[in-house]
């Protein structure tokens, strides 16, 4: 006789309450989100890594954990308004709930950076992302060699976290440098002119002893991949993530495949070398 | 090895049916078969594949996951408490459910499949006993029993520990018949999967052009059929549905030939065009999936060259592509 199935059981696909503690505007269009686990545990993530959120009628949207877990006690998270599931974060309020899964992902290899010198670069929303790993350095500056922020973003007004860029630009942690694509006339901005692939030749880089991390929209990837190889910086020492359409996070629903690899899981953070050479993954 | 005849066969499926929701190949008003449950209407032997895919007992179209109360609090969807039985499913059928489980219990695993298929009992059906009494080649072993048609009753054997406990009561036999069963059946798989076999070296050899992609998903109509039928295509989204109760979520089959089945948040669609989307559902069988699984994920079972209403199912994809691009 078969053994009967039990109905009380865990699931992969059940969300945990977070509560909202703090949420402030980053940019018109971008707010961060501060949470907390509803049962006071910590989400136990790691730098790079992803959680599902979700919220009852909306179903589910990926987003990267934009702080470190060496600051302890809550995460965050950079949402960009983009559809009904990001507008509705937007309209949230502190002390409202919502749901998460995860944390989901390979993180970034920070064995890999250890004792080298970084150039973390991120274009746009890519620095929510990066700033998970940022202020872990921050936090464990005596793990790493020097390190290189170069940040990326349209306008002045699209600059995300001002308030850490600022802060890491006088860090004795970080030399910390952006610039945006156009400056409007009127506007304070005090930064870099121009794209990000500019800031790159100014680099001083010993290839043997540096690694880059590379986080941005896709149409970035190609120019900074090219001005770092020229940089004499090889692919098995460039390190992106990758954003796709990701609906579970565990490698099951198909929808952020790249061809034999599923980004949620594998990824959504790779070694250049591992996807350079598949189709459409850059 | 045992044999049974016709009333043997009943009251191993009576006995079956007492500890499972045993479901049989029955005959439609159309000539097809489909599974249904055992003792509601004739069951039929012999004939065409089951209409449809198998692993849809385990991975439903609709699959309800969850509700979530009003509060935030979750309760997971209830399943049968009974376990499922599926008898009569041919060596192709039991190759995909075979895949389709280590996929599902790839780490972490899918516990809402898993609570489905877990116990479950697969009957697999083959020997002469298919349309016109044709030869089904034999399973690859991954069923709990195989039932063998032969002329004077069916040769029974057992693959795991439940199927032999099953077979316990019936006569054992030395079957003279099955190695020449065996080496024609072996004969057939070689003959049927030689062209699938040649299309997957060349598609991984990225041998295609883009312009073969083009003209293929030219053809498409977006029916999404190929996908809805294939027993191994297991991709889904997720939808809410709210009352004010709170609300159900389910997983939902979804097509990789829709535009929106990769386009992000940002509008960034790495499958921006019908034929990369082409491309994708016949690179993932013969190609992604050798590199990630170690074989190729269509099992010949041939739904997909049934349904597509264009002729471009996977079958004479392959054989399209071994026609024009092959070096041999």
């Amino acid at each position: 006789m078969p053994s009967t199935c039990s109905t009380q059981r865990s699931s992969i696909y059940a969300p945990r309450l977070c509560r909202l503690l703090e949420v402030s505007d980053l940019t018109p269009q971008e707010k961060l989100f501060r949470l907390q686990l509803e049962d006071g545990s910590v989400l136990n993530h790691q730098p790079g890594q992803f959680v599902q959120v979700s919220i009852p009628g909306l179903t589910e949207a990926p987003i990267s954990v934009a702080s470190s877990p060496s600051r302890n006690g809550y995460f965050e998270l950079g949402v960009r308004k983009a559809g009904s599931l990001t507008g509705a974060m937007h309209l949230l309020q502190p002390g409202a709930t919502i749901g998460i899964r995860g944390p989901f992902g390979r993180p970034f290899q920070i064995d890999a950076l250890r004792k080298r010198h970084l150039i973390l670069l991120a274009g746009g929303c890519g620095l929510a992302p990066l700033r998970s790993l940022i202020q872990y350095c921050q936090d464990y500056p005596e793990q790493f060699g020097t390190i290189d922020i170069l940040y990326g973003a349209r306008s002045p007004q699209d600059l995300l976290f001002k308030d850490d860029l600022l802060q890491w630009r006088l860090s004795a942690c970080f030399s910390c440098t952006y610039t945006v694509d156009n400056d409007p006339a009127d506007s304070c901005y005090d930064g870099e002119t121009g794209l990000i692939t500019r800031l790159l030749p100014k680099l001083q880089i010993a290839p043997a002893d540096t690694c880059a991390v590379v986080v941005g929209p896709p149409p970035m990837y190609r120019p900074v991949i090219e001005a770092l190889h020229d940089k004499g910086l090889p692919s098995d020492r460039i390190m992106l993530s990758l954003e796709r359409n990701m609906r579970c996070g565990i490698g099951k629903c198909g929808h952020c495949t790249i061809e034999h690899l599923y980004c949620c899981s594998d990824g959504p953070i790779f070694w250049l070398n591992e996807v350079e050479h598949l189709r459409g993954a850059l | 090895m045992k044999h049974m005849q016709r009333a043997e066969l009943d009251s191993l499926l009576t006995h079956v049916a007492q500890s499972y929701r045993l479901l049989v190949p029955q005959r439609l008003e159309d000539g097809t078969r489909l599974l249904r449950p055992w003792g509601e209407g004739e069951l039929v032997l012999s004939g065409e594949p089951v209409q449809r895919k198998p692993t849809e007992y385990f991975l439903p179209q609709l699959d309800p996951l969850l509700k979530i109360d009003t509060a935030g609090g979750v309760q997971l969807a209830t399943v049968p408490e009974t376990p499922l039985c599926l008898f009569g499913l041919n060596r192709a059928d039991l190759q995909c459910l075979g895949f389709v489980d280590r996929f599902c219990a790839f780490p972490p695993q899918d516990d809402a499949y898993a609570v489905k298929r877990q116990n479950g009992l697969l009957i697999g059906l083959t020997g002469y006993c298919g349309p016109d009494g044709q030869l089904l080649p034999l399973t690859d072993g991954r069923c709990d029993i195989e039932l063998i048609a032969l002329a004077d009753g069916w040769l029974a054997q057992a693959f795991t520990d439940i199927g032999s406990a099953l077979l316990a009561e019936f006569n054992d036999i030395d079957p003279e018949t099955l190695g020449t069963i065996r080496s024609l059946s072996e004969k057939r798989i070689a003959e049927e999967r030689a062209t699938l076999e040649q299309a997957a070296r060349i598609v991984q050899q990225e041998l295609v052009p883009d312009d073969f992609w083009r003209e293929i998903g030219d053809r498409c109509i977006l029916c999404s059929g190929c996908n809805l039928v294939c027993p191994t295509c297991t991709c889904f989204c997720v939808q809410d549905r709210t009352d004010q109760g709170g609300t159900e979520r389910s997983r939902v089959w979804d097509s990789c030939q829709f535009d929106g089945f990769m386009r992000e948040a940002s509008g960034h669609n790495p499958l921006g065009s019908e034929a990369l989307r082409t491309r994708r559902r016949i690179h993932h069988k013969l190609a992604a999936d050798v590199e990630r699984w170690g074989e190729i994920s269509c099992f010949l079972c041939g739904r997909c060259d049934k349904t597509c209403p264009t002729g471009i199912g996977i079958q004479a994809v392959a054989a399209e592509i071994v026609k024009r691009f092959s070096t041999n």
